[in-house]
């Protein structure tokens, strides 16, 4: 744990002799593995799907309630191969999926992949905006509270906890009455302008900041006991600068690594907060088309989300491996968080 | 129509009058319809001003057609009254007058209909509107292709039509349609440019072309859609309070499916109209004073719970009675919805002018069901308190739609079930989703159900408790849930479909619902609710009395 600082004051060269190890042969095989699991999302969603209760002809001709006579179902499962057995259906939709045709919408009149492409960009922005706020809530907490006395550490440390616990619904109503009701300074809803992410943002980042800033708090404590700050001390470093130039780096190593989670969860807590907030997105399309029984739409969407997070998850794996203060060289498979 | 998927029912109530007593309970006025809020705004003192935009936020699903002639449900309706207009209309009596139509005859037999179109109306595409254009409106909601079910349903008894003139289309009908009127007023039949519906039905979906106040200028799903004004109309229907274009330059029709923050968007100013407002929010809507309450119950039945005389326990017209009677439905409701829901002893809703309410058949009494329950042969009792005969628990099945109970719905039929459970009913509560609520009724495992009709007129009635309901359609859905098989019922509810005679009609009608009632197959409780709620800058939006949706060309914006 403890290394020497000239290590991660490394040369320019040297980083990118690192940055070439990092990328070869670890991307190869998360690349591999990001096959895999979509392979996997895909497979366990289609079988998934089957097990809802309806007929997917009835929701293309309208849902339940419709009167669709027998003739119109059965021209409907001819076009959509519904009339096909559910391995060939699989190995259908397979082929579909791996040539990047999504199919589409039972209920949508429209393509999914348009449709999931016009939705991705909001909940994307939402996803981003909401983990930057997150890291500089749980960045500024954790800094403030460590290194100032127990009473600071158990304020910080509880308002993490609470903020955690914080479930993303009880908090959106809760910033629009206080916000949009009682103050009146937010729009409850989306806005052609930026006022409209204020609130929902904050939605997801809260509770997010209490999960990170936990993290963060305790491998900073754990880093400002060690021998290399110490050594930092010792050469006259100021309080500030062991902590911003070498003790966050290593307080933030498995926050980072929780950063791939927290996307994940971002995007599931993008169904609530679009909801309530009445934002496009991909949540709130998730949420109508599983409603509706839209087969294609759930598959596309679980999809282009799965993506998604196995590139964060790459993303954040290789921006371990770079803030990592620990040498990589001498071995193939470099340590680091994880 | 069946209710559509996702629509959340909303609360409601409204004043029930006697048969024969004219409604005014439509609520078309706005300023009619303030029920009970404390606003003060000056309604009838100012002048209309043009220009503005209207930003509407809906409770509902997203449409995923705008075109109401294909599928065919509410939230449909709810943006197609803007745009589009149907031939006939009603005032706020029930009664049917001019819209598209100047007017119309009908011969003898009922067999054939004559409308004669209004002068000099042209659809927001430059399409003439003409005999060929409603015929072409009439094919396109029976072509199959079409996928229409509400609008295929007000259709089915017409089997041609043909343009006698460039002003005047002949319907020819298969049987008298005492009803034809009525459906044909409905949004689910608004009439569009042929030239519109010659696209393709996605292109038509999207941006459909009517003659009316605004028009679909874009659609950004699940979004918004916006609307402008149709500097050119011409055509508002005979009881609209002025003519020429609407003042109101946009509308945007945005969905809030969160019901509080639909409530908060209002109150913020973000919004201007909100729908399904719920029984909590209309509470406090009427402490304000910058919000304005438009209480507009829907048209077709009331809701009311639906007993199934097809199975044991409710084939025995006894244990029927004893349920209803061991319901405290009163207490439930006027607790759960706050004053906003009044409860409904009829079948039909309030503004329903040949509605029969017949209040007595549904006391609460606990007493006389006992009696009914130990006469019935469920005398004994289990060890949990439910009755018993020959062994079998008096079991009530009840699944219930998340989608369309609202969930003050939810808590009254929990309420109905721990009353009922003091009886010695075994009242079993399932939350379902739509479809799996469907497939409950598909398959007849259900004793009780409570599902919502909204349609114009008493016709509603052959279609939920006339014996053929009971076969479902091939997609599994049937309207019987009471699975009503009356012989005598079957020919009131034909021969009321038949008569051209408005007194007959009525007194058919009237014998019919008295018939069902008596039966206690239904559980009757309120209006389908339909509440709006307006912030006070809104002046001159009334809801249509067809199916009670807002229309916005009255509409203004006050500064």
């Amino acid at each position: 744990m403890a290394e020497p600082l000239t290590v991660a004051r490394s040369s320019g060269g040297r980083r990118v002799r690192r940055l070439g190890v990092l990328i070869g042969w670890p991307l190869a095989r998360r690349l591999g593995g990001a096959v895999f699991v979509l392979w996997a999302v895909a497979t366990l969603t289609f079988f998934a799907v089957r097990l809802i209760p309806g007929d997917p002809a009835e929701a293309i001709l309208g849902g339940p309630g419709s009167q669709t006579s027998p003739e119109a179902l059965a021209a409907v499962r001819a076009e959509y191969g519904l009339d096909q057995p559910v391995f060939l259906q699989y190995l259908a939709q397979l082929g579909r999926l791996a040539t990047g045709d999504l199919g589409r919408s039972y209920a949508l009149n429209m393509d999914v992949g348009p449709l999931v492409l016009s939705q991705l960009g909001g909940t994307l922005l939402l996803a981003v905006l909401s983990l930057t706020v997150a890291w500089l809530l749980a960045l500024g907490l954790a800094t403030w509270s460590t290194g100032r006395g127990a009473m600071a550490r158990r304020i910080g440390s509880g308002l993490e906890i609470v903020a955690a616990a914080l479930p993303h619904f009880w908090l959106a109503t809760t910033l629009i009455v206080v916000a949009s009701v009682w103050w009146g300074i937010l729009p409850p809803i989306s806005t052609a302008d930026a006022r409209g992410l204020v609130l929902p943002v904050l939605t997801l980042a809260i509770p997010l900041a209490g999960f990170l800033g936990q993290v963060m708090r305790e491998s900073l404590t754990t880093a400002l006991e060690s021998p290399f700050v110490l050594s930092a001390r010792a050469r006259g470093e100021s309080e500030r600068g062991v902590l911003w130039r070498h003790a966050l780096r290593h307080a933030a190593l498995p926050a980072i690594g929780l950063s791939g989670w927290a996307f994940g969860s971002l995007i599931s807590g993008a169904v609530v907060v679009e909801t309530v907030f009445a934002r496009p997105g991909l949540g709130r399309t998730l949420l109508n088309a599983v409603t509706v029984r839209d087969v294609p739409v759930v598959i596309g969407v679980v999809m282009v989300v799965a993506l998604a997070y196995i590139l964060m998850t790459i993303l954040t794996d290789l921006a371990s491996r770079l803030a990592d203060p620990r040498p990589t060289t001498n071995t193939r498979t470099p340590g680091g968080a994880q | 129509m069946p209710r559509p998927a996702l629509v959340r029912s909303i609360p409601l109530l409204s004043t029930r009058r006697p048969l024969g007593v004219a409604l005014a309970a439509g609520v078309t006025v706005l300023g009619l319809a303030l029920t009970g809020c404390t606003s003060a705004a000056p309604q009838a003192s100012s002048t209309p001003t043009a220009g503005g935009t209207l930003t509407y936020a809906s409770g509902d699903a997203e449409p995923t057609c705008l075109d109401p002639h294909v599928g065919g449900n509410y939230p449909q309706a709810l943006v197609s009254t803007q745009y589009l207009e149907s031939l006939v209309s009603l005032d706020s009596k029930g009664t049917v007058i001019p819209w598209l139509a100047d007017s119309w005859t009908v011969s003898d037999d009922g067999l054939t209909w004559e409308f004669t179109l209004r002068d000099g109306v042209t659809f927001s595409d430059g399409t003439p509107l003409d005999a060929a254009a409603v015929q072409a409106n009439i094919a396109h909601l029976q072509d199959p292709a079409t996928g229409s079910s509400t609008g295929y349903l007000a259709l089915a008894k017409v089997t041609g039509t043909e343009a006698v003139s460039d002003s005047v289309v002949r319907f020819t009908l298969s049987q008298p349609d005492s009803a034809l009127l009525e459906s044909l007023s409905q949004p689910w039949l608004g009439i569009e440019s042929p030239t519109a519906l010659e696209r393709s039905q996605d292109d038509n979906c999207a941006a459909p072309v009517g003659t009316g106040p605004f028009v679909v200028d874009s659609w950004v799903k699940q979004n918004a859609i916006t609307l402008v004004r149709n500097d050119d109309y011409t055509s508002p229907p005979a009881d609209a309070e002025h003519d020429g274009p609407a003042y109101l330059d946009t509308i945007v029709w945005r969905f809030i499916p969160d019901s509080a923050s639909r409530y908060a968007a209002l109150q913020a100013g973000e919004v201007n109209v909100i729908d399904n407002a719920q029984p909590d929010t209309i509470a406090q809507a009427e402490q304000s004073d910058s919000i304005v309450h438009l209480d507009a119950p829907r048209p077709g039945a009331s809701n009311r719970i639906e007993l199934n005389s097809g199975k044991a326990p409710f084939n025995d017209a006894a244990v029927r009675e004893a349920f209803i009677r061991s319901a405290n439905v009163d207490d439930a409701v006027a607790s759960l919805f706050q004053g906003s829901a009044e409860r409904s002893y009829s079948a039909l809703s309030s503004v329903e002018p040949l509605g029969v309410s017949r209040q007595e058949l549904f006391d609460y009494d606990p007493a006389a069901a006992a009696t009914l329950l130990d006469e019935a042969g469920w005398s004994e009792k289990d060890a949990d308190g439910y009755r018993t005969k020959d062994g079998v628990r008096l079991t009530v099945v009840f699944p219930v739609s998340t989608n369309q109970s609202i969930p003050a719905e939810q808590s009254l039929f929990e309420q109905i079930q721990a009353t009922a459970k003091e009886t010695g009913f075994d009242v079993q509560l399932t939350k379902l989703d739509l479809s799996s609520w469907y497939t409950a009724l598909g398959s007849n495992a259900y004793d009780a159900v409570s599902a919502p009709y909204t349609k114009v007129g008493p016709d509603v009635l052959r279609i939920l408790f006339h014996s053929d309901g009971i076969t479902p359609a091939p997609s599994g859905y049937f309207a019987n849930h009471a699975q009503v098989n009356d012989p005598e019922l079957d020919s009131l509810l034909t021969l009321a479909d038949q008569t051209n005679d408005a007194d007959e009609r009525s007194a058919l009608y009237a014998d019919a619902q008295d018939l069902i009632l008596e039966g206690f197959y239904i559980l009757p409780l309120y209006d389908q609710q339909n509440h709006f709620l307006l912030g006070t800058a809104v002046q001159g939006a009334r809801a249509l009395p067809t199916v009670s949706t807002p229309t916005f060309y009255d509409a203004w914006l006050s500064r």
